[in-house]
């Protein structure tokens, strides 16, 4: 093939590099950087981004009856209408032989179904497989939607001020806590359904130190002493154990809050730095960023879910 | 709760979103999950079924191989037989027809033969009666009177027997 334009690429290939060039430059010069670099510059006021000022709760934008609607709250309403919508007009005319649509769908949810089946095995992963995937699409969608054009650029007057009418369900402390909540009352029905006593025998674990305190009543000191000893210690990590079931809706809560939440503020700050093209690499970074932060969410739920339900034969001797 | 505050943890959102979690769970339940898992596992039975069945029918096909082949077999068999027969009995007709033919041979020659043999006597019975009237006339020549044909006839005879036994000897 001969090589037609200039530098190997055809005449529409460079023309948008070099309209991709000069935005980046004029964004560049535009921006706080650029400005103190070469000062006495003097650009159109509208080529600048203002400074953002992020704030880490959520605005209330109006009131139901009373009940505050944060902006978080109708962002997550977005998703979950995208969401059931989506799938409800890709599963309405559902078929054996699927369509490209369906496929992809399948692909998704099967690849989510499979997933849960590798870690918790057949049947145990078809019974997590709904919990785990909506927690997933959930906080996937939560991230990618909120990288669309008008999150965060949509403003209200509420009572005098100006607020965003969108943010990122998930930069909202309130979702992640929501969401590792719900994992967590999942692992204890699930635990507690499929274990019952033993469940909570985990957590509690009073029995060694009851049978050696029989142990000694009944004379055998010795090995009631023993006992004593290995049981009070066999309490204690069930203690911790315990602990840590609550550490895990703090560590479910804030990391997930923690990536989406740096992630919007980087957003915001390559925004006001670099205005323009640039920040397109850090969008492609928090696409990538709110997929892993799904999986992990969504993948150590499935994990906690399969301990809760796994006997711990050999415990408590 | 200062810091918890700044944090912005506000119950009535949490609520909202744990609520918000169950309607999607239930919602994607609905119209996704079971609609799709319900898919799956038909899809993975009829993709089970056909390979039983691909199996079965691969499995029918090599036993009606096996059961044509030894029929072929038979049938090449019965065939090789029957030709060995056709042949044997061929030859056993062409045998008979050959002995047959030999016979009848034999009867035409023989009835050839004593037909010749009959023809010759008869010749020989004309050509002696002949001359035995050819010596008569001749006799009757001779001596000028007739002689008593019937006498003569039975010397003549008599001497011709005699020459002949004679000549016999």
């Amino acid at each position: 093939m001969a090589k037609k334009g200039c530098l190997g690429c055809s005449f529409p290939v460079l023309i948008g590099v070099v309209i991709l060039l000069v935005l980046a430059v004029t964004g560049f010069l535009a921006g706080p950087i650029g400005q103190s670099v070469f000062k006495g510059l003097n650009l159109p006021d509208w080529i600048g981004v203002p400074r953002p000022h992020p704030e880490l709760p959520a605005e209330t934008v109006f009131h139901i009856l009373g009940f505050p609607v944060a902006n978080s709250l109708i962002a997550s309403w977005f998703t979950m209408i995208v969401l059931v919508a989506g799938s409800w007009a890709i599963m309405r005319r559902v078929s054996m032989v699927p369509g490209r649509l369906q496929a992809a769908f399948e692909y998704v949810v099967g690849g989510l179904y499979s997933f849960c089946q590798s870690v918790a095995g057949e049947e145990k992963g078809r019974r997590f497989f709904p919990v785990v995937s909506t927690i997933f699409l959930f906080v996937m969608f939560n991230a990618w939607l909120g990288l669309l054009p008008g999150f965060g650029s949509i403003t209200a007057q509420s009572h005098g001020h100006v607020i965003h009418l969108l943010r990122p369900a998930n930069t909202d402390i309130n979702t992640p806590l929501a969401l590792a909540l719900v994992s967590f009352v999942f692992v204890l029905y699930f635990g507690l359904k499929d274990l019952r006593f033993k469940f909570l025998q985990q957590y509690f674990n009073l029995g060694p130190m009851f049978k050696a305190m029989g142990q000694l009543f009944t004379g055998k000191v010795k090995a009631g002493m023993g006992g004593l000893f290995t049981g009070f210690i066999m309490f204690f990590v069930s203690i911790l154990e315990l602990l840590s079931m609550f550490i895990r809706i703090v560590s479910f809560t804030f990391r997930l809050f923690g990536n989406m939440t740096a992630g919007e503020i980087l957003l915001l700050m390559v925004v006001f730095l670099v205005p323009w093209v640039f920040g397109v690499v850090f969008y492609g970074l928090e696409l990538l960023v709110g997929f892993v932060q799904a999986l992990i969410f969504a993948g150590l739920t499935l994990v906690f879910l399969t301990l809760a339900t796994t006997a711990h034969s050999g415990e408590g001797h | 709760m200062e810091g918890i505050d700044e944090l912005g943890v506000s119950l009535p959102t949490l609520i909202a979103q744990v609520i918000n979690f169950g309607i999607l769970f239930l919602l994607l339940y609905l119209v996704a999950y079971r609609p799709i898992m319900r898919m799956f596992d038909e899809r993975s039975k009829k993709i089970k079924d056909s390979v039983d069945q691909a199996e079965y029918i691969k499995e029918q096909v090599a036993r009606t191989e096996e059961e044509a082949e030894k029929r072929i077999e038979t049938a090449s068999k019965e065939g090789q037989e029957l030709v060995a027969r056709a042949v044997k009995t061929g030859e056993e007709v062409r045998q008979k027809a050959e002995v047959g033919a030999k016979a009848e041979a034999e009867v035409l020659i023989q009835r050839a033969r004593s037909d010749i043999q009959r023809e010759r006597d008869e010749a020989i019975d004309d050509v002696r009666k002949a001359f035995a009237d050819l010596m008569v006339q001749a006799a009757e020549k001779v001596i000028d009177r007739s002689l008593d044909k019937e006498a003569h006839r039975e010397i003549i005879e008599k001497v011709l027997e005699e020459s002949i036994t004679f000549k016999k000897k």
